[in-house]
């Protein structure tokens, strides 16, 4: 799992262009940031706190779901699906190792965002909160590589997952609180949230920023690991599901 | 006569391309409802529960601008990858006549998010479209796009040059919302943003309909907003001709 994962992610990013890495992963998440940070403090709708934590937890996203979404979609896209498939090895293991990778990846984007925007704005958090905040941007990266995985299995069935990565990645940014408080959300919006990736870890990151410590962050921890395990699942039936349809209509590789 | 016709009919003939792209319909039609839904309920989570109209404007030109930043961005890149692009350079015509229908069709196609995220706000959440200018707001509107549209030429030249280019388009997104003050007023910005917000058509075009939305001196922002666009278009045409007679003499213009 973890030596195929990363493979997979050195072909992905393409190492010998680290300015798309940066302008892409790293700047983006930042300025999103810093967007919404000023927008806050233009309505008075929350602290800069609030905009820091929660948006350093949801630039994983970026990784997870677009990274998760191309792990299985470039598979086809460069014809190289067919060979993964004929792997004796099971498919589970195969794919679900693509998400670990991401998942590291998205904990570096999520502490650079929080470092930067923090030091930007001129925010400090307690040390001690330092570990907690690392485990929830951990969980909430690996909920959103399964949540990815999801996506990027629907490629085996779909011609464009592009569309769908894109419009989660929009929804994401209503739908889990990270910028509009839930209270000012819609019942039925939140309850949505709290079936998607990244709600519970930033809401969990945000009682460990405040000086709460790891006790009363552990229960939305908990619900955050719940989230991801449930994506990793379905993940792996769907992706059971699609190949085994493709093999039956011999359309494997067809875009 | 011809030029304005090949302007027209170049810029038909790319937003019906564009039209024929299920992944540009759909992200053009989800990405600014879920931008106006969330602006909606920010403005109304604050004190600025009379600024609605406003938040939806601003939501809709931040669509507009994402149209233009990546239809024009890649613009070039988008003809080479589909095989198209020496085609389109050997017209026995100015290179910018060539690309500006590409640019103006992104902005074109960027309207539908300014008048999406309005009709989303009219019908669900009963924001009244009471521009202070109405005649100012339609003409403020058209300015901006064909105004972006410029801008976007100014992108698509620079762009090409650069081998990362995608990098800085993806980059290039929430800066120019922040700085242009599409959404969050330029005045609580820190102070050194003010220069590169005052060099923007963005900044300008966005102002300029934020005033006829909410009063204010439409036409000045206007003219400076066109003034702007008028001289990324000079600065772009002088740079496609550039890279355009430097790919031809070093035989890259179909390399990526």
């Amino acid at each position: 799992m973890a030596i195929g994962g990363v493979l997979a992610y050195r072909a992905l990013f393409n190492w010998t262009r680290p300015a798309i890495f940066v302008g892409t992963l790293l700047v983006g998440p930042l300025f999103q940031l810093l967007f919404f940070a000023y927008l806050g403090r233009q309505l008075q709708v929350a602290d800069d706190r609030f905009y820091v934590v929660g948006n350093a937890v949801l630039a994983a996203t970026l990784a997870g779901v677009f990274g998760g979404t191309l792990a299985v979609g470039n598979e086809r896209r460069y014809g190289t699906l067919g060979h993964v498939l004929l792997s004796p090895r099971s498919r589970t293991a195969v794919f679900l190792g693509r998400a670990l990778p991401y998942a590291g990846n998205g904990v570096l984007i999520a502490v650079v965002t929080m470092t930067v925007g923090a030091t930007l704005l001129g925010l400090r958090f307690p040390v001690g909160a330092i570990p907690g905040l690392l485990l929830a941007m951990a969980v909430g990266s690996l909920a959103c590589a399964f949540f990815g995985l999801t996506l990027g299995a629907l490629g085996l069935r779909f011609r464009d997952v592009w569309v769908v990565s894109n419009v989660a990645v929009a929804l994401l940014l209503l739908l889990t609180g990270v910028n509009v408080p839930s209270t000012a959300l819609p019942g039925w919006m939140v309850k949505i949230g709290e079936f998607l990736p990244i709600t519970h870890a930033a809401s969990a990151a945000r009682d460990l920023a405040a000086g709460h410590g790891l006790a009363a962050a552990a229960p939305a921890l908990g619900r955050e690991a719940l989230v991801g395990l449930g994506y990793a699942i379905l993940a792996a039936v769907l992706l059971k599901v699609f190949e085994t349809e493709s093999r039956r209509t011999a359309s494997l590789e067809t875009l | 006569m011809r030029t304005l016709r090949m302007l027209a009919l170049g810029t038909l003939a790319h937003v019906k391309q564009m039209s024929r792209s299920s992944f540009e319909v759909t992200i053009a039609l989800v990405v600014p409802i879920v931008q106006a839904t969330l602006a909606v309920y920010l403005f109304r989570a604050g004190h600025e529960r009379h600024a609605l109209l406003q938040a939806a404007v601003g939501a809709g030109l931040m669509g507009v601008w994402s149209s233009v930043l990546f239809g024009s961005g890649g613009a070039i890149q988008n003809q080479r990858w589909q095989g198209t692009l020496e085609m389109i350079m050997l017209v026995p015509r100015r290179p910018v006549l060539v690309i500006l229908p590409i640019t103006v069709a992104t902005g074109l196609t960027g309207t539908y998010a300014l008048l999406a995220t309005l009709a989303w706000g009219r019908l669900l959440y009963g924001i009244r479209l009471d521009f202070v200018h109405p005649v100012g707001f339609v003409v403020a509107a058209v300015v901006c796009i064909v105004a972006l549209g410029m801008f976007g030429l100014l992108l698509a030249s620079t762009f090409v040059l650069m081998r990362n280019a995608n990098a800085l388009t993806n980059t290039l997104e929430y800066p120019i919302w922040l700085v242009s003050g599409m959404l969050v007023p330029i005045t609580v910005l820190p102070a050194w943003t003010g220069p590169i917000a005052a060099v923007l058509p963005t900044t300008w075009g966005a102002r300029a309909l934020r005033e006829a939305t909410t009063g204010g001196p439409v036409w000045p922002s206007v003219t400076v907003c066109l003034g702007i666009s008028l001289l990324c278009l000079a600065v772009g045409s002088i740079s496609l001709t550039y890279v355009e007679r430097r790919a031809r003499a070093a035989a890259t213009l179909a390399l990526a």
